[in-house]
């Protein structure tokens, strides 16, 4: 156990290498930098005349070959934790990171939560009660959570809260609490907004794991050890959930790790529509300016949790099922 | 519905030059000045000196839009998380010398309380106002222009300077007369300088205060290092510098919420960090209202970061907007914005924002490929595309109706709007496009269809479009390409984000690209780029243009071109308004004839929303390029009642 755990760290290293060096040169491939789309931006009112192109290009460090700019970032992120400046915002790119990798952080947990506490029950049910009128519901709606884009449910979802609950739309909390303390009144604000992006989220992940668990649980349910289970007279309920979910539950638990990118990745659109206070429009507006340093650190942050995340998840799935070993 | 309200009576305006002579305007008032109950408060507590002493001995009276107004409210406006610094800038950030008056017709005092220029249009002379004072209180004088200008001399920080500020025989000269005047000279007359002083990019000279900046300075305070180190975002003293002191149309001015300026909102936070901008009343504003008050009238503004520009649409029908016309002023927000303007309780402005061309094919002039070069220079070529292109069409399809389908051109608001500019070479008339491609050599066609080109294979040309502006031009481009092909050309179309656009024909290596154009109305004179190769907004003839700033640089163009150049030395070279206007229509005549840019549509104008109450903001709201309205005239703007509405 400890030995598989060792091994796993081992690898870990090599592959958070070799992805921020990726990272880092994807960034750079696209043709310009930073400046450019600064200047792009500016060429409406008048541009950015070639001498302050030059002054902020040598003060971003723009000029140096890539390798050095990579090295210089690296070194900085391992010898003091310090990502980096973002070009567009002037300030370190830790000052702005945390803050929004939390509320990242804490949808993807919450929107975790609500697709296990939808998906697992639903699954369990359209498995059991085969071709029932429930089935069909719930296969009904997991297809239509499966077919719609997050973005758009996303759009309808506001536009209903502002057309027929008047709600202030976008964001995590209403206007008046913007960038005010947090108060118990702003909390209850921030529940009464938080639910939106969870369910738009939520809905394609828990649709596809619903069908996933429908099918699994299909699988295990006239298996011969459940029918001696029952033959020894067990009860149903206990029998279901001792046995055949056990064993259904596999790909929850062995899609954690690629859960939370997927949320991150995904959450993009639907926090740049819903306006959250995210990593996600962080990232994009990153990658469209060329903001490197900002765009690299968020990618890599995000990889590094990739990583542990999925080593939590091969943890968790040899705990569960007796099946795996750790050789 | 008040946005249909004709434009003319106010925007047009001959360029009126100010008087050439000394001005003094109302410095007779009463010695009793009004503030606001905030600072009041703040003076009765001794934080702040009294209103007599924060403003100067004569502080500029503004003459009021509609009404004298009333103190208090929050003026909430949404941003984009990135690059829109210009939401802020042209709300609070152009306060200059000098500035336009609210119509765009003249020129007038501002930071300085007068001004003199000489006859022959080489010599300027500012008044300061004597007392006026920075944000956080300390002095503005003629040292902090001084100041402004040691730092345009360095090479280490400015190695090249703003072209407002330059001349071919070198910078301007800037002396210090006294403690409140200032002196401009040049070696050769430079008749559009006090109009650059009141456009936007005037702004540099008052946005230098010596007592913060010099600071960040090596020859002023030689312990700089230690400043340095403790920024993580600069390397030298150099870049500290240059991140403190940073251009206001660039994002570093509105991350720095600690540099003191002469607006009447200073930000309270940076732009860009929070999800929240505050920018809050600058009690030291050198602006009074004709019964004393001390302006800006309003609190504070607000800008909600927001990331998505639908999201801005739906805070406006909810009343969180209470005034803005950037991102949503659009033709195609119309009807939604007009169906939940009770909701929101607010109505429509007039936006004169009239470029010489919305949507304008600009062929590159300065092609590295000869057989591409030889056709895109030829004028019947440019002739055949405009005949062959549906404008009405694309007017109704992309602009629902909106615009003007005519050449680039000077707008019919314009003082120098010609008919025969505007409507030269418009008619659909595939025919007559395909016999004027014939008679150029292009009359043999493949199997496709499509021309082939003198070297016998097809004749292709690229068109670059860019997403900006909602997708009008990648719409209009696919349509044209459909016009094209009726006459046998070959246009492809590649879209692109805008900085890879702008990379690429800011270098010359485009076939052609959609942009617009400016001069459709008094800019013509400041920013004619259209009309000849010239600036870094529109790149038809990079290699002329660049020839044009530097004949040491570039290609020299053929003569008729060369001509142009010399007609324009006609308006800058003078300060007699009358001369400079011959000169103007001369060298659109001259352009014009030359169809330089193959024009499109012209739009009549945006719109935005205020708030039902919001009283004192200039309708219809002229803007261009260079003019960074409403900024000069925010501080006057006031909530009928002292606040938002419910």
């Amino acid at each position: 156990m400890f030995g598989f755990l060792y091994r796993r760290l081992l690898y870990m290293i090599p592959t958070v290498f070799l992805i921020s060096v990726v990272t880092f040169v994807i960034i750079q491939l696209p043709p310009g930098d930073y400046l450019d789309t600064l200047a792009a931006e500016l060429s409406d009112s008048g541009g950015l005349d070639e001498g302050t192109m030059q002054a902020l290009r040598d003060q971003y460090g723009l000029g140096q070959p890539m390798y050095v700019q990579y090295l210089k970032w690296m070194s900085q992120i391992l010898f003091h934790g310090n990502f980096g400046i973002s070009f567009e915002k002037n300030i370190p790119v830790n000052d702005i990171i945390w803050d929004k990798l939390g509320w990242t952080f804490a949808i993807s947990l919450m929107t975790l939560l609500f697709i296990w506490m939808t998906a697992l029950p639903i699954g369990i049910y359209s498995a059991v009660r085969k071709y029932s009128a429930g089935d069909y519901i719930a296969t009904f709606f997991g297809f239509i959570g499966l077919a719609v884009p997050n973005f758009l449910l996303a759009l309808v979802m506001m536009y209903v809260a502002f057309k027929y609950f008047g709600q202030s739309v976008g964001g995590l909390v209403s206007p008046q609490y913007l960038g005010e303390p947090w108060t118990f009144d702003k909390f209850l604000d921030l529940l009464a907004h938080i639910w939106m992006p969870i369910v738009v989220v939520g809905t394609s992940g828990a649709a596809a794991l619903i069908r996933i668990m429908r099918a699994n649980l299909l699988d295990e349910l006239y298996r011969p050890y459940v029918v001696t289970a029952r033959a020894k007279g067990m009860s149903e309920f206990q029998l279901l959930l001792k046995y055949p979910v056990r064993v259904a539950l596999n790909p929850f638990v062995s899609t954690i790790g690629w859960i939370l990118p997927t949320l991150v990745s995904g959450e993009i659109i639907v926090a740049v529509v819903m306006n959250l206070p995210t990593t996600g429009p962080l990232l994009l507006r990153a990658l469209l300016v060329q903001d490197m340093y900002l765009a690299g650190s968020l990618i890599l942050l995000v990889s590094i949790l990739t990583v542990i995340g999925t080593l939590v998840s091969d943890l968790l799935l040899a705990w569960i099922d007796p099946r795996i070993r750790y050789q | 519905m008040s946005k249909q309200r004709n434009l003319k009576s106010v925007l047009i305006g001959s360029v009126a030059m100010a008087s050439l002579t000394m001005l003094h305007m109302g410095t007779a008032l009463a010695a009793d000045f009004k503030e606001a109950p905030q600072l009041a408060e703040k003076v009765k507590a001794g934080e702040l000196p009294s209103v007599e002493e924060r403003l100067p001995k004569s502080p500029l009276v503004m003459e009021p839009i509609t009404s004298v107004g009333e103190y208090g409210g929050t003026l909430r406006r949404a941003i984009l998380g990135g690059g829109d610094q210009h939401n802020i800038v042209r709300l609070i950030g152009s306060e200059n010398l000098v500035r336009w008056s609210p119509n765009w017709s003249s020129i007038e005092p501002n930071i300085a309380e007068s001004f003199e220029v000489s006859d022959d249009a080489t010599t300027f002379t500012f008044k300061l106002r004597d007392g006026m004072k920075w944000s956080d209180g300390e002095p503005f004088t003629a040292d902090d222009i001084m100041f402004w200008y040691e730092v345009l001399l360095d090479e280490r920080l400015t190695p090249s300077k703003h072209p407002n500020f330059v001349e071919t025989a070198g910078p301007v000269q800037v002396k210090k007369i006294d403690d409140t005047t200032v002196e401009f000279k040049f070696e050769e007359p430079n008749g559009l300088f006090l109009q650059n002083m009141a456009y936007g990019f005037g702004y540099y000279v008052v946005n230098f205060p010596k007592h913060y900046l010099a600071q960040f300075h090596i020859d002023h305070n030689p312990d700089v290092q230690k400043l340095v180190d403790a920024e993580p975002a600069a390397a030298d003293w150099v870049q500290l510098f240059n991140l403190k002191a940073g251009p206001m149309h660039t994002p570093i001015f509105w991350q720095n919420a600690d540099r003191p300026t002469l607006h009447p909102w200073h930000l309270k936070n940076g732009y860009g960090a929070t999800e929240r901008v505050v920018a809050e009343r600058n009690p030291y504003f050198w602006k009074v209202d004709p019964d004393g008050q001390q302006l800006p009238y309003i609190d504070q503004i607000t800008w909600d970061q927001v990331e998505d520009v639908e999201a801005i649409l739906l805070k406006a029908f909810n009343g969180e907007i209470d005034y803005m016309a950037r991102h949503i002023g659009r033709p195609v927000n119309l009807a939604a914005l007009t169906d939940n303007k009770d909701r929101g309780k607010y109505d429509f402005y007039q936006v004169g924002d009239i470029p010489g061309s919305q949507t304008a094919l600009m062929f590159n002039l300065n092609n590295a490929d000869p057989v591409k070069n030889e056709i895109v220079n030829n004028l019947d070529f440019r002739k055949a595309v405009s005949h062959a292109v549906d404008r009405e069409a694309i007017n109704d399809i992309v602009y629902l109706g909106a615009g003007n389908p005519v050449q680039t051109a000077p707008h019919p608001l314009s003082p120098f709007y010609n008919e025969e500019w505007a409507k030269h070479s418009t008619s659909y008339d595939p025919e007559k496009a395909g016999a004027l491609l014939d008679s150029i050599g292009l009359d043999k066609k493949d199997e496709d269809g499509f021309r082939l080109g003198p070297d016998g294979e097809r004749f292709t040309l690229v068109f670059l479009v860019a997403d900006v502006f909602g997708w009008q031009y990648p719409d209009v481009m696919e349509l044209v390409a459909g016009y094209a092909k009726d006459v046998g050309l070959d246009f492809q179309v590649r879209a692109s984000d805008r900085s890879r656009l702008f990379e690429i024909v800011s270098s010359g290596e485009h076939d052609a690209y959609l942009w617009n154009c400016p001069g459709g109305l008094v800019d013509a004179y400041a920013n004619p780029d259209c009309y000849l190769p010239r600036g870094q907004a529109v790149f038809w003839a990079p290699k002329w243009a660049a020839w044009g700033a530097d004949p040491s640089t570039g290609t020299e163009p053929p003569e008729e071109i060369k001509e142009l150049f010399e007609i324009y030395r006609g308006v800058t070279s003078t300060a007699d308004p009358a001369k400079q206007e011959e000169s103007l229509v001369k060298l659109i005549d001259s352009a014009s004839k030359q169809l330089l840019t193959v024009g499109l549509i012209q739009s009549n104008g945006a719109f935005g929303i205020a708030r039902n109450n919001l009283r004192n903001h200039v309708d219809p709201m002229p803007i261009a390029g260079q003019l960074w309205t409403p900024a000069p005239y925010t501080s006057q703007f006031y909530f009928e009642g002292g606040d938002n509405l419910p």
